[in-house]
Formats: structure tokens, C-alpha cells, sequence
């Protein structure tokens, strides 16, 4: 053995030890099944999409809720006899205590709802929300919605919808802060909560005063996850030229072969713009406080055009909490996804197999008492 | 010499006059109304603040207040003579008895000053005590700040809302 | 050999590379969103007879005020329906509303047969296309209407929040008049919402501070009626009064109720020290928590009885301090800058809530027990005297104006800092206590 089979040899355990325990720390895996892709039409892929998303029809009776008769109407007293006041001004009198009374009613059974291809009209510029009602002391009013990116108030002609949004492509793999281009109209924001106490100066102008806690954001470690991917593969150029090519290859052949319809991997600013299409439904503002504490992952199948399949969303896994604030959690998370996918999300077609199915993990930690 | 002695007997009896009418008043006065508390004093009326056994004396000639600074129930040298006055009064007029009503201004919460007034209130009792007025002839109540003397919400009328008021009862007349 | 190697390598290779061709969800985290009210729609409830219509739009309007006055949803105005819901039994046409983007919709349904109502009402889930939870009814007498809206309020809040809700309750006040210096102040009860108001004493005495009982159905007050400052029970019911003896020739104030209704914790002021005390009801025995000579006021239990907070000055200025609901020994819990007083422990047991003095202004803030996450919710001239909503979301509290012309105005904020409102008297207000939710 001379020094170059040395040094090729530890190359090489070097790559082979990457490629076997590599994949621990990796946060993905790369789809590699090769799927057969068949060109359907508009129309029949539409049927398809019709015929998955209507509801089950229930088995309940289908017979018009009846009221049930209840019997135990609680006692209601009757107003009490005032007591004699002695005294002639303003006189206090006792009240009656009505207590209403509480029983469950028959669910009504769910009728075939005809949901097919669910076309949404522009919905209108949403009503100003409510003025306030007196000026008697002066609050120094943040806007009705905080949202992790600041908007200043938009032009009143465009539409204030978050599902209306032109998210720009962002930046390659290789950078580290990857910061995509804000939304066209999305609805006047802020970045924290303006309470009174903390007194600012005017409409909180958040481009001031960048959101301390954005240092970190999970589409960095996405990113740099990827980096060190990348390099032990040119570190591995030198040493054996045969065996490399050989190698190369053979990696090229079994690898990118099967990669073919799912294309090269996802990028950080790809994922990017799918969090932030989400984030912008993901209304955590009537949300317990337990609930809040809580993290959910959710599945979801998507459709070729990016849009999330309504029964494929499920809970997949919780931490924390209790499983009531799971389920409330997973109900917002849920809301987010229906609501921003109607029209799909903005995924490359070519990389299908990539995102067909998603994990969503909702973590709500940042969003506690912002 | 006729004219001398008639210009001394004038004299004499314009002088006697003003005696027998100072005697007078000062009997009618006896006569009039029956007042102890005015033996010797000319012109006095029963009741009015020159009338140093009344209350109204008390409260503007001797001083039935003292204040103090923010947050204090500590007394000041212009609280102790004041209150070394009403002690004297007290021990003077024994007849009445003091409740000492404790204020704070408006800066604090309405617990706390209840509790401030009262230990101002204690203070002035506490000094009273010390000058020998018996404890028992005085209370204490404090009111907090729920009854201001002045109404703006600033340093002069703060410093007037601090205090420690001495209220009379008792006594035969108001 | 060489070659060998060579094939050894290659099997690894192609192990290695099969392993990674299992395919896997791709995975994203979403960390961040966004906090909006939640657009919802209420059509008037629909009437089963001909004299139940008006009470259905009454219902749902109270509904609706109920929901969108937390801050947390936003109505859309019925001018902006598509389809109407005119029978109750009928089906929702969920595109209908997606399309106005109603994320929950209210219908119910009322009838009114003489003195007795019965109100029903379902909840639907807009987006995921089906009720959300168990329609629900409710039986009463018409008097009791708004307490029914109130229920329904509160069902539609919790199953949306998950937490519960704080509609079906009171509030005792001060209900104030008159300049600073001749001020006027009597005790009132009104809904939470305001409607309902009736006065429970006249404004003959001072009085101050009214705290609700742990079922609602009596106040602690503080009145100057015999010249003192005592501390009197009032049953709401009935209206009738008794005082709770204490220390002769002392000033008690700033009762509070334990959380079985049993014991009064309280501040005794003998002499120039003013100290926390406990009275058992029933017997009327006192016992002394605190002897400190500095003041002691303001004590809160917290909600399983265990622990009081209260204010102290022993430190050289107010702060807060909690101790064991046998007294002993307390422990600091607020270190900033400025004065602390007024603590209520908040209903759920995690909060304190408390006036704060910084220069010169004033302050409603909450902090964890422990102190720590202190966080001012207002700030103005004068604010004071916190209390908790029955579900630990919103806090009252009143704010006086300064000047000759001071008025004093009952306020709410939720625990956020948000949706700071005044609440309307018809005199001013002051030292409001919310009553827990109503049964």
C-alpha cells in the first residue's frame, strides 16, 4: 500500500461514512422512488379533486332535528318580595335569579355538500374594523393584526387577502438569512403588540425596529444542514481519479436517475415560501394560553397545483399541553393550511415528489404574549 | 383761681365718667350674659374665634392642622409647634375630646392610603400623647385620599391634601 | 486486492445510497403567525313563533357585542351575506360563507311562549365544512334573555379558544359623582357588559372597594357609615347588610373573600401599624397574619387557598410579597423600579395582577407568582385597582383623569395589553370586582 492508496482509501471510508450516518442529522430525506407522471387533462383532474374532497356522508337519522322536551326546567324564583326599605331615596331591589337551563340538542346530519372544484369569488376589501368608539383618552393604537413580517398600511385599492400573495423566489442555497419579498397586499400589520405602557411615538413604524427575535429562524438551519452536505463531496475530489470517476459515476447513476421527476432538492427559499404562505393563516390570536404552549405536527397531502387535500390533513404528533389544546391547536393549524392552499401553494411542479406529502410542525413558542 | 379749681373738677369728673362707664360695660356684660370663660376679657363674644376656649379659635388661631411631605407620616418642626399649641389648648379646655383625621393625596392606591393617613394620624396622637394629653380624651380615623381639600393635581394642592386634622367634640359651647 | 477494495466500496455505496432512497414527507416548522380577530358571521336568530323575532335580533346582537368586544373576533355585518339562514334545521351552504370569509358562523333559534324562552344555537367551522361541537339549549324566563345570549356567547368562545368562557357574570363597582373634593360614591352591580344596573346602597357613607364572594351572591365592602372605616357583608339577593366586628377602637378595610367563601382576609390599622388579618365568618374569630410595623394591605388569596399576596412597604416602599394563607413567612416577588400595590392573584393561579407607580405615572401589570415576565399592560395619569374576568383573559380596572374636572372611568384590557375600552356607567365607576361566571 503506497501513500495514495492511503489517502483514497480514507477518502473514500470518509464519503461512505457520510453517506451511512450522514442521513442522521439530515432534517429531510431526498425522494428517490422513481414515480410514474401521466399527463391528465383539466377536466378529469378537477373530477378527481371533487371526488376526494366531498365530506362522508353520515349515518345519523336523517330526520329533522327535534328539540328534545325537556322536563327539568330549573326552578326559576320568582322576584322576591322587597324587603321594606326604610330609608325613601334609591331604594336596591333583590333580583330574580334566571338561570337558564342547558341541554344538548340532535346533531343534524351532514347533507351532501356539492363541493366540487371549489371556485372562490375575489372576495371583497374586508370591512374597516371597529372605529374606536371613544376618544376620551387618547391609546396609542397598534393595528388590529401582528404578523411576523411589518406592512405598513397597503394601497386601499388593493385586496387584503393573505391567500393573494406574490411571494419573489428568494435567494439559492449557500446563503445563510434567506429573506423573500413581502406580499403584494396582505392586510396592515405589526410585529408585536403595542400595549399602551409601552407608550410608541406614532403608528408603530416596525421597519425601525427589526423583531429581536428573528436572529434565528428554522429555514436557517434548513440551509445550513444542507451547506455541510455539500462539502465533504468536493472535499472528496482529490485522491483516486479512477476510482472516483467510477464512483461518481456510479453515486450519479443510481441517484439521479430516479431523481428525475422530483428534480434537484427543494431549496431553502422553495421551503421559505411555503412556511410563509402558511404563517399568514396561521391565526394564533383566539388561541388559549395552553394551547399556546402546545406543538403540533400535521400531514397533508398536497395536489399537483399545490393544494392541500382537506381529509388528507391530520395530527401526526403533539408535545405539551393537554390533548383538548392538541386538538385546538390542531384545528388552527388545520384552518391554515385550507385557508392559504384554495388556490395552492407556490411549489415548483417539477419537484412534485418532494412536497406531495408534508409535515408541518406548529410551534407555537415565538407566538406567546408577542 | 376759680377757673383752676373748675378745670380740675372737670377733669376729675370726666375721669371718673370713663370709670363708671368701663364699670358698666363690664357689668353689663356680667349681667347680660353669663360667661365665665370671659371673666377679665373686654369685648369678647362666646363662640367666635376670639374666643380662645372656642373651636373656631382652634382651628384658626391655634392651628388644627399639620401636613407632611410625600410618602411621610414623619412630623416637621412647623407640625410639632402646632401641635405643641393644641396640646396646650387641650390641657387648657379639658372638656373637649379630638378625633385626629389622617389624608394622603391622590398619588398612591387606595389601600395604602388609608393606611398612610393613619399613620399620620398617629403620629399627631403620638405627640399630643408625649405633651400629656391624655389618650383616652383622642381617636384617630384616617380617610385616605378620598377627601381632598384641594382639587388640582399638582404639588401646591398635594401638599395641602397631606395632613393630619384635629377635629374637636364635646366642649359646652360648639 | 486493490479491486477488491474497490468492490467493497461500491457494495457500501450502493447500500448506502438505497438507504437514502426511502422516501419522507418533506418537513417545515412554522414558528410564526399572525394574530387577527377571527371574522365571523351571527344571523339574527331565528324565531319559531311570531313573537319571539325581535328577541331573535336582540339575541344575536348580544351575541355578537359579546364576541367581537373581546378583540378577538370581528363580525361581518349581516349586509354582507350571501345566503341568509332562515330556518334553523336547514343546511349551511359553506361556500356561501367561505366566500364572505367567515371562518365560524352562529345561528340559533328562539321562542318566546309568554313568560318562558328557549333558546337553541349551533356553531359551524367554516373552513373544515361542519359544526363544531353540539348544538345547545337553554330554557329560561324572558327576563333572563341576555343571560341566555350571554351562554351562548361563552359556548362559542370556548370552543373556538379552548378557553373558557366570561360572558354569564357581574361586576359590583363604585358608582361615583360629583368634584374630587365632594365626591358622591355608592355601590352598584351591573352585567359585565353594563346592561342591568342597580344601586345596593345610597350615597349617604363613603363607600369603597366592594369584593364579590366566590359564588357571587355576596360583596365585602369597606364603608365610613359609623365614622370608621369597617367592613361590612352585603347579601346581593336580598340587600340586607351586617358588619364584620373587628378590633375595638381599630380602622379594618380591604376585605377579601378566601376561596371557599369561609374566611375574610382583611387590613386592621391599631395604632400608627397596619397589619393582615383573617376572620373565620361564621364565628367571627380574627387571627393576625402579619406584625411587621410597616403596612401591610391590599392581601389576595390565590385561587386553591394556599397563599395570600398582599403589599408592603417594609422594604422602604410598596412591593409584593406572597406568604403562606397561615401567615409566616413572605416572600419579595417584585423588584423593578417604582411602587407596587393592588395585587389580585388571577383566577387560573399564574398571574398576578397590580398597580404599578413609576415616575410619576401609573401602571396595571401582571407577572408570573414568582415575579418573573412582569409585563405593564396601561400606563396614564392614575390607574388602579385591577380584577380578574372569571377565565383570567381580561382585566378591569379604573382610571381617573387628573385636574379639578378628574373623572373616574371603569376600564378592560386583556391580559395581552390589547383592546384597552372603557366600560360604560351611567356615573363614573371605580373598584370594580367581577364576579365568577354564573351557573
Amino acid at each position: 500500500m503506497n501513500t495514495g492508496q492511503i489517502i483514497s482509501a480514507v477518502g473514500h471510508a470518509i464519503l461512505i461514512g457520510w453517506m451511512v450516518f450522514g442521513g442522521i442529522f439530515r432534517t429531510e430525506q431526498l425522494p428517490i422512488e422513481a414515480t410514474e407522471v401521466s399527463v391528465i387533462s383539466g377536466e378529469a383532474y378537477a373530477a378527481l379533486m371533487a371526488a376526494q374532497d366531498s365530506p362522508t356522508s353520515q349515518n345519523e337519522v336523517a330526520q329533522p332535528a327535534q328539540p328534545v322536551a325537556d322536563n327539568e326546567v330549573v326552578d326559576v324564583p320568582a322576584s322576591e318580595t322587597l324587603p321594606e326599605q326604610e330609608t325613601p331615596d334609591s331604594a336596591p331591589a333583590p333580583f330574580a335569579d334566571d338561570a337558564p337551563d342547558v341541554s344538548e340538542l340532535i346533531p343534524l346530519p351532514d347533507a351532501e355538500v356539492s363541493d366540487a372544484a371549489p371556485v372562490l369569488p375575489t372576495p371583497e376589501p374586508e370591512v374597516a374594523v371597529e372605529a374606536p368608539e371613544t376618544s376620551e383618552t387618547p391609546v396609542p393604537q397598534a393595528s388590529v393584526r401582528v404578523a411576523p413580517e411589518a406592512v405598513t398600511a397597503p394601497d386601499p385599492e388593493a385586496r387584503r387577502d393573505p391567500v393573494e400573495q406574490d411571494a419573489v423566489e428568494p435567494a439559492e442555497v449557500g446563503e445563510t438569512v434567506v429573506e423573500p419579498q413581502e406580499a403584494t397586499a396582505p392586510e396592515e400589520a405589526a410585529t408585536e403588540i403595542v400595549t399602551e405602557a409601552e407608550q410608541p411615538a406614532a403608528a408603530p413604524e416596525t421597519s425601525l425596529r427589526p423583531p429581536p427575535r428573528r436572529a434565528t429562524r428554522p429555514a436557517v438551519q434548513t440551509a445550513e444542514t444542507l451547506e455541510p452536505a455539500a462539502e465533504p463531496v468536493a472535499q472528496e475530489q482529490s485522491g483516486f481519479p479512477a476510482v472516483e470517476d467510477a464512483l461518481a459515476e456510479a453515486l450519479g447513476q443510481v441517484t439521479e436517475t430516479p431523481r428525475a421527476p422530483s428534480g434537484p432538492p427543494l431549496s431553502a427559499g422553495e421551503k421559505d415560501a411555503l412556511r410563509i404562505a402558511v404563517q399568514d393563516c396561521w391565526n394564533v390570536g383566539s388561541l388559549s394560553s395552553l394551547a399556546l404552549e402546545t406543538t403540533v405536527v400535521v400531514a397533508v397531502s398536497l395536489t399537483q397545483d399545490g393544494k392541500p387535500i382537506v381529509s388528507s390533513i391530520r395530527q401526526v404528533g403533539s408535545e405539551g399541553g393537554t390533548s383538548a389544546s392538541a386538538n385546538q391547536a390542531f384545528e388552527t393549524a388545520k384552518r391554515a393550511i385550507i385557508r392559504c392552499g384554495t388556490r395552492g401553494f407556490q411549489l415548483p411542479s417539477d419537484k412534485y415528489n418532494q412536497w406531495k406529502d408534508i409535515e408541518m410542525t406548529f410551534n407555537p413558542e415565538r407566538m406567546r404574549i408577542k | 383761681m376759680k377757673l383752676t379749681i373748675k378745670v380740675i373738677l372737670m377733669t376729675g369728673a370726666l375721669s371718673m365718667a370713663a370709670c363708671t362707664n368701663a364699670g358698666k360695660l363690664g357689668g353689663g356684660a356680667g349681667d347680660g350674659a353669663f360667661d365665665p370663660n370671659a371673666a377679665g376679657n373686654s369685648g369678647v363674644i362666646a363662640g367666635s374665634a376670639s374666643d380662645p376656649a372656642s373651636t373656631a379659635y382652634f382651628q384658626q388661631a391655634v392651628g388644627d392642622r399639620v401636613t407632611f411631605e410625600v410618602d411621610q407620616s414623619l412630623l416637621t418642626a412647623v407640625g410639632r409647634a402646632t401641635l405643641d399649641g393644641q396640646a396646650t389648648w387641650l390641657l387648657a379646655n379639658a372638656d373637649y375630646t379630638a378625633i385626629i383625621e389622617g389624608h394622603a393625596d391622590e398619588q398612591g392606591t387606595r389601600e395604602y392610603n388609608i393606611a398612610l393617613g393613619n399613620r399620620r394620624a398617629d403620629a399627631a396622637r403620638s405627640y399630643l400623647v408625649s405633651k400629656g394629653v391624655p389618650s383616652s380624651r383622642m381617636q384617630i380615623v384616617s380617610y385616605g385620599k378620598e377627601r381632598p381639600i384641594e382639587i388640582c393635581s399638582e404639588e401646591a394642592c398635594y401638599a395641602k391634601n397631606r395632613r393630619a386634622v384635629t377635629v374637636l367634640a364635646g366642649g359646652l359651647t360648639g | 486486492m486493490m479491486v477488491r477494495i474497490f468492490i467493497i466500496l461500491m457494495a457500501l455505496v450502493m447500500t448506502a445510497t438505497l438507504s437514502l432512497a426511502q422516501q419522507g414527507p418533506l418537513r417545515i416548522e412554522i414558528t410564526e403567525g399572525v394574530i387577527e380577530p377571527l371574522p365571523f358571521a351571527t344571523p339574527n336568530f331565528v324565531a319559531e313563533n311570531g313573537s319571539s323575532v325581535e328577541m331573535g335580533a336582540q339575541l344575536a346582537r348580544v351575541v355578537a357585542a359579546d364576541l367581537q368586544n373581546t378583540g378577538l373576533f370581528r363580525e361581518i355585518p349581516a349586509t354582507a351575506y350571501i345566503s341568509n339562514v332562515t330556518d334553523f334545521g336547514s343546511v349551511i351552504q359553506y361556500p356561501d360563507w367561505k366566500a364572505i370569509n367567515a371562518q365560524a358562523l352562529v345561528t340559533g333559534a328562539v321562542n318566546v311562549s309568554g313568560n318562558n324562552l328557549t333558546v337553541k344555537f349551533r356553531l359551524y367551522d367554516i373552513f373544515s365544512g361542519a359544526e363544531l361541537g353540539n348544538g345547545l339549549q337553554f330554557q329560561g324566563t324572558t327576563e333572563g334573555w341576555r343571560r341566555m345570549a350571554h351562554k351562548v356567547a361563552d359556548a362559542v368562545y370556548s370552543r373556538v379558544t379552548g378557553e373558557a368562557g366570561y360572558f354569564d357574570s357581574r361586576v359590583v363597582f363604585v358608582s361615583e359623582t360629583g368634584p374630587k373634593n365632594k365626591r358622591q360614591k355608592r355601590l352598584a352591580v351591573m352585567d359585565y357588559d353594563g346592561a342591568g344596573l342597580k344601586y345596593l346602597t345610597d350615597s349617604r357613607s363613603l363607600v369603597l372597594a366592594p369584593r364579590f364572594s366566590p359564588t357571587g351572591d355576596r360583596v365585602l365592602y369597606t364603608s365610613y357609615e359609623t365614622g370608621f372605616p369597617r367592613i361590612y357583608v352585603l347579601d346581593v339577593g336580598s340587600v340586607q347588610r351586617r358588619v364584620l366586628e373587628s378590633g375595638e377602637g381599630s380602622i379594618s378595610f380591604a376585605p377579601r373573600f378566601s376561596p371557599n367563601g369561609q374566611t375574610v382576609v382583611y387590613s386592621q390599622a391599631t395604632g400608627s401599624n397596619t397589619d393582615i388579618y383573617t376572620m373565620d365568618i361564621a364565628s367571627g374569630r380574627s387571627t393576625r397574619l402579619t406584625s411587621a410595623p410597616s403596612i401591610e394591605t391590599a392581601p389576595s388569596y390565590s385561587p386553591d387557598g394556599n397563599s395570600i399576596v398582599f403589599e408592603s412597604d417594609r422594604s422602604g416602599a410598596q412591593q409584593l410579597y406572597i406568604m403562606s394563607a397561615n401567615g409566616g413567612e413572605a416572600k419579595r416577588i417584585s423588584f423593578g423600579q417604582g411602587r407596587y400595590g393592588t395585587p389580585v392573584w388571577s383566577p387560573r393561579g399564574d398571574l398576578v395582577a397590580f398597580t404599578k407607580q413609576s415616575k410619576g405615572r401609573f401602571h396595571i401589570g401582571v407577572m408570573r407568582v414568582d415575579g418573573s415576565e412582569e409585563r405593564l399592560l396601561t400606563a396614564s395619569f392614575l390607574d388602579e385597582g385591577p380584577t380578574w374576568s372569571p377565565n383570567g383573559r381580561v382585566i378591569m380596572f379604573h382610571r381617573e383623569t387628573q385636574g379639578a374636572d378628574g373623572r373616574s372611568t371603569l376600564y378592560s384590557v386583556d391580559i395581552t395589553g390589547r383592546n384597552l375600552r372603557p366600560v360604560r356607567t351611567p356615573e363614573g365607576g371605580s373598584d370594580p370586582s367581577w364576579s365568577p361566571l354564573q351557573k
